[in-house]
């Protein structure tokens, strides 16, 4: 019974976790690289000559590097135009969904109003709607309002945001009486208690939920397509699909555009990543 | 400065009436301590004062003003919080200047107002900072300088000291004491702690189950307790209560006790006498002696020695007591003693715990 024996054991129970451990990293790296393929593809694809991408077989790495898709895409079809009207609505789009969820939200959990359960109640049931069953019924009042080919009505049918008021009105219930008692006693009035009180207590919620909205809001494709049939009012993923010619699909300039499109999510995830990956887990927490 | 009154409070939670028909009125200037079990109110009735819970009934008036229906900034009141209530997103300047910051009040005058509120408490280096970089006893005195730059009439406190340490909680003790000396605002200050209510307070409330059970200065309290109540919250270790039937013989009373015990009291009774009732006598009015030569025999249980002062616990036929002793005596448990009891000190209750008014 010495000490050795039992060493050797640990020793060989250690390795053995390295193996599994390493086994489990291998598998990782390899859905990794399975996940990323289509990425690597899309970029490799978009920076090849057009005939190179038809010619049959897998080429991994272009044989003639160029970027002439990029140029055509840029300096032949709106893209410009369409980046303007992507960033409006957009844009318009986060701040009126976090605006309006934020006052949605503190009126739920803070103010006692006639009708306020009712309220609680359509919210949550809004929110098991899926929005595309509404998609008909949108089409129909954004027509007879005559809002179809315009920002506004791209806008409005996407300010439907029952996940964000939730989130919201669960982050202003856990803030402590506390807070609002002091507040109350310094002679703060409502509107005072929400953007001097609520608010910025919650700051990283609001950037979090402005941030995937935001996302969202540039990704939406089926809304803006069924919306806008005129091509300067297009937004960007919508635009992308326009990018061919009389000669039918280009893949390399679809490619191109399509990463054109993609960027400032790119940029925005990188530059905001973990508040992105709260946001995702927010949301998640609140729909699983 | 403002005094406060309060006339036929009522407070109701569903069904539950937690103030009971409470009159209570506090002089301009005074250190009025609210004092009382857990849930018997004394939250309640401080947040009535200040505007944050509405009375089911009765008026709240402070400095002559009814302001029954006013909003908790408009009645001059400020209020510490026992969980203090620093808003976490601001620093400690910004933490004391938020009143009037609200109010629009221009920054120059914000800044010389924390100022000054700094200077009083010893907040100068701090005011960069953010609450969470600060120790429990500075979050405290933020919380104060928060109130303090209102100018409020009335400071309303609950349980101020409650999250501190022993040592902290003795030193912030003193610091409101002199607060108080220094600016003479009227102070309203809610504890469960006897010690600080004895020591802060020039009047003290004590309050049983949403009723004044007594108001008085801290020695009459102790002195002189009104009810059972009073006489065991006030006091640590409390007062001993021994069940005993009290007559009038000659000018003063006699208290039979179970055993056979025999107390002949001094003081003469100025109202109703006679019948079962208990006899309340504090541990510093109990003296140790030789078995057999004092009013009561009994045998030591436990001794609590605190260097200063010794509690010896003695069971007798009568009950058991705590009698205070010089700490250099030496009683073992088993022991037998007897009990001396300074009979002049004694207080007499009747059944429904009311005290006999006593006279020497
Ligand atoms: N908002 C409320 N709704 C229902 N009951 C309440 C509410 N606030 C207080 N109570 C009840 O009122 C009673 C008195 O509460 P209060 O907070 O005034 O007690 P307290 O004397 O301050 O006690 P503590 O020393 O524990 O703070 C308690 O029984 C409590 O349960
Ligand atoms: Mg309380």
């Amino acid at each position: 019974m010495t000490a050795i024996p039992m060493e050797a054991a640990r020793v060989t129970r250690l390795r053995r976790l390295n193996v599994a451990g390493g086994a489990l990293t291998a598998l990782i790296v390899l859905a990794a690289v399975a996940w990323a393929f289509p990425l690597y593809w899309g970029i490799v694809t978009s920076l090849k000559v057009e005939q190179d991408v038809v010619r049959p077989g897998v080429h991994l790495i272009p044989e003639r590097w160029t970027l002439d898709a990029y140029t055509y895409v840029l300096f032949n079809s709106q893209i410009g135009r369409w980046y303007v009207n992507s960033v409006v609505t957009a844009g318009a789009v986060t701040v009126l969904v976090v605006a309006m969820s934020a006052a949605a939200g503190y009126a739920l959990s803070q103010l006692r109003f006639p009708g306020k359960r009712l309220l609680w109640w359509l919210i949550l049931a809004s929110f098991m709607v899926p929005i595309p069953a509404l998609l008909v019924n949108h089409f129909v009042l954004m027509a007879q309002f005559g809002l179809l080919n315009s920002w506004a009505g791209v806008v409005l049918p996407q300010l439907i945001a029952p996940v964000t008021v939730i989130i919201y009105k669960q982050f202003f219930d856990s803030v402590p009486r506390d807070f609002r008692e002091a507040a109350v006693m310094d002679g703060a009035t409502e509107l005072q208690l929400l953007f001097r009180l609520y608010l910025p207590m919650n700051w990283g919620i609001t950037t979090a939920l402005a941030i995937i909205t935001f996302i969202g809001a540039w990704n939406t494709f089926l809304w803006p397509f069924l919306a806008v049939t005129s091509e300067d009012m297009m937004n960007i993923s919508v635009g992308i699909t326009q990018v061919n010619d009389a000669f039918g699909v280009r893949y390399a300039r679809l490619m191109a555009a399509a990463l054109l499109a993609a960027l400032p999510v790119a940029l925005v995830y990188l530059v905001f990543q973990r508040r992105v990956t709260q946001a995702i887990m927010l949301t998640a927490g609140i729909k699983g | 400065m403002s005094s406060v009154e309060l006339r036929g409070i009522t407070k109701r939670f569903g069904a539950v009436e937690v103030i009971k028909g409470l009159d209570l009125s506090i002089n301009d200037g005074s250190f009025t301590a609210l004092l009382g079990p857990s849930g018997c109110g004394k939250s309640t009735l401080l947040r009535i004062v200040a505007g944050l819970e509405q009375a089911s009934g009765g008026q709240v008036v402070i400095g002559g003003r009814d302001v029954t229906g006013a909003a908790p900034a408009e009645r001059g009141v400020a209020m510490v919080f026992q969980s203090y209530a620093l808003y976490p997103h601001l620093t400690v300047e910004q933490n004391i200047c938020f009143s009037l910051s609200l109010a629009r009040a221009p920054k120059a005058e914000q800044k010389a107002q924390a100022a000054r509120v700094a200077r009083m408490l010893q907040l100068e280096p701090l005011m960069g900072r953010r609450p969470a970089e600060l120790s429990g006893g500075q979050r405290q005195r933020v919380a104060i300088g928060r109130a303090l730059v209102r100018d409020p009439e009335v400071f309303l406190f609950d349980e101020p000291l409650s999250n501190l340490d022993a040592l902290l909680r003795v030193q912030m003790r003193l610091e409101l004491a002199k607060l108080h000396q220094e600016l003479g605002t009227t102070m309203i200050y809610v504890t469960h702690d006897q010690v600080e209510a004895m020591t802060l307070a020039d009047r003290i409330v004590v309050l049983d189950r949403g009723r004044i059970a007594q108001v008085g200065s801290p020695l009459d309290l102790y002195n002189a307790p009104a009810n059972r109540f009073v006489a065991g919250f006030i006091g640590s270790p409390g007062m001993n209560f021994l069940p005993a039937r009290v007559t009038r013989e000659g000018a003063g009373l006699v208290a039979e006790l179970p055993g056979g015990g025999r107390l002949a009291l001094p003081m003469r009774a100025l109202r109703g006498a006679g019948g079962t009732s208990e006899v309340g006598i504090r541990p510093e009015h109990l003296r140790l002696a030789d078995p057999g030569t004092g009013d009561l025999d009994g045998r030591v249980s436990v001794v609590e020695n605190l260097g200063n002062t010794a509690y010896v616990h003695v069971e007798t036929p009568a009950g058991p007591l705590v009698v205070e002793a010089d700490p250099g005596l030496r009683a073992d448990p088993g022991m037998a003693v007897g009990v001396r009891v300074d009979v002049g000190r004694a207080h007499v209750f009747d059944a429904d715990g009311v005290a006999w008014p006593l006279a020497a």
